[in-house]
C-alpha cells in the first residue's frame, strides 16, 4: 500500500463517517458533506496525476495496466455521480449516498494499489 | 395480496388522496425517492462492479470457469435491471423489479450455499460466492432491504 492508497484511506473514511453522521442527525446535504465527497475526488485526481508521472518516468505496473486504469477513471466517476444523484433530491438520504462514495473509493483503492503492485 | 388487504390499502388510499397537498407532490408510485436513493445507488455501484467483473473473467479467462462466470455475468443483469427499474415510477416497473430483486435473492441464496457446500464445482469467485462474503455481505443484504422498500412503496391497488 502507497501514499495514495493512504491519503484516499483518511479522506474517504472522513468523509464518510462525515456524510453518514449528516444523514443520521437528519440533515440534507450541505457544503459540508458535498465538499467532502469533492475532496475525495480530488485525492483520486492526485491519484490519477501520480499514476500517470510513474507510468510516464518507466515504472511497470504489475498486473493488468488496463483493469487499474479502468478503476481509477470508474472511481472517478463516482464522486460526480454521487453528487448529482445528491442534489437532485435533498433529504437525508442523499447523505447517505455521498457516505458510500468514500468506502467504495477506499476499496477500490485498495484492489488499484493490489493491481499495481 | 389478499382481498382484504386490497380492501384496506383501498381504503387507505381513497383517505390519502384528497388530502394530502401538503408533503411534496410526490406520487405514491415511485421507489427512487427518500432511502429508494441509497438502494438505488448501491444497487448501480454493484451493477457496476458486477458488469465489470463478468466482463474480465469473461474477456480474459472465460475457459477456467465457463459456469462460473456465465453466472457473474448473469448477476450482472440481474443488478443492472434492479437499478434501471428502481428508478422507474410505475406499476410495470415495479413488478420488474420485484422480479429483478428475487431473483438476486435466489441466486445470492443458491450461488452461496453452492459455493459452501460444492466447493469443488463452484471453486471461482462471482459476486455471490459465500453469500457475497467479498463484498462484505451487501450482496446477501441487498436484496432484503429491496424487498422491504419494494413493500413499504408497492403501488395502490387499482380502482374497480
Amino acid at each position: 500500500m502507497d501514499a495514495y492508497f493512504y491519503i484516499i484511506l483518511v479522506v474517504g473514511l472522513l468523509s464518510t463517517v462525515l456524510c453518514a453522521g449528516a444523514g443520521i442527525l437528519k440533515k440534507a446535504p450541505n457544503d459540508a458533506t458535498i465538499l467532502s465527497v469533492a475532496a475525495v475526488e480530488l485525492s483520486l485526481l492526485v491519484y490519477l496525476v501520480g499514476s500517470i508521472v510513474r507510468v510516464a518516468s518507466g515504472e511497470q505496473i504489475a498486473g493488468e495496466p488496463w483493469e487499474f486504469w479502468g478503476y481509477l477513471v470508474t472511481a472517478l466517476m463516482l464522486p460526480v455521480g454521487a453528487v448529482y444523484w445528491a442534489i437532485l433530491e435533498r433529504t437525508r438520504w442523499s447523505n447517505f449516498v455521498l457516505a458510500a462514495v468514500g468506502v467504495t473509493a477506499l476499496v477500490m483503492a485498495a484492489r488499484m494499489n493490489q493491481i499495481w503492485y | 395480496m389478499t382481498a382484504s388487504q386490497q380492501g384496506t390499502g383501498d381504503a387507505a388510499a381513497a383517505a390519502d388522496s384528497p388530502s394530502t397537498p401538503t408533503a411534496a407532490p410526490a406520487p405514491r408510485d415511485t421507489r427512487n425517492t427518500g432511502p429508494g436513493r441509497l438502494l438505488i445507488a448501491v444497487y448501480a455501484v454493484f451493477a457496476l462492479s458486477a458488469t465489470a467483473r463478468a466482463g474480465y473473467q469473461i474477456l480474459t479467462k472465460f475457459s477456467e470457469a465457463p459456469l462460473a462466470y456465465l453466472l457473474s455475468a448473469f448477476a450482472a443483469v440481474v443488478y443492472i435491471v434492479a437499478t434501471v427499474s428502481l428508478a422507474k415510477a410505475g406499476r410495470t416497473w415495479f413488478k420488474v423489479s420485484v422480479t429483478a430483486v428475487l431473483v438476486e435473492l435466489i441466486g445470492v441464496l443458491v450461488v452461496g450455499a453452492l459455493s459452501l457446500f460444492d466447493a469443488v464445482n463452484f471453486p471461482h469467485e462471482t459476486v455471490w460466492s459465500l453469500f457475497g462474503r467479498g463484498y462484505g455481505f451487501i450482496p446477501l443484504l441487498l436484496p432484503i432491504l429491496g424487498l422491504i422498500w419494494l413493500y413499504r412503496r408497492r403501488p395502490a391497488p387499482r380502482r374497480p
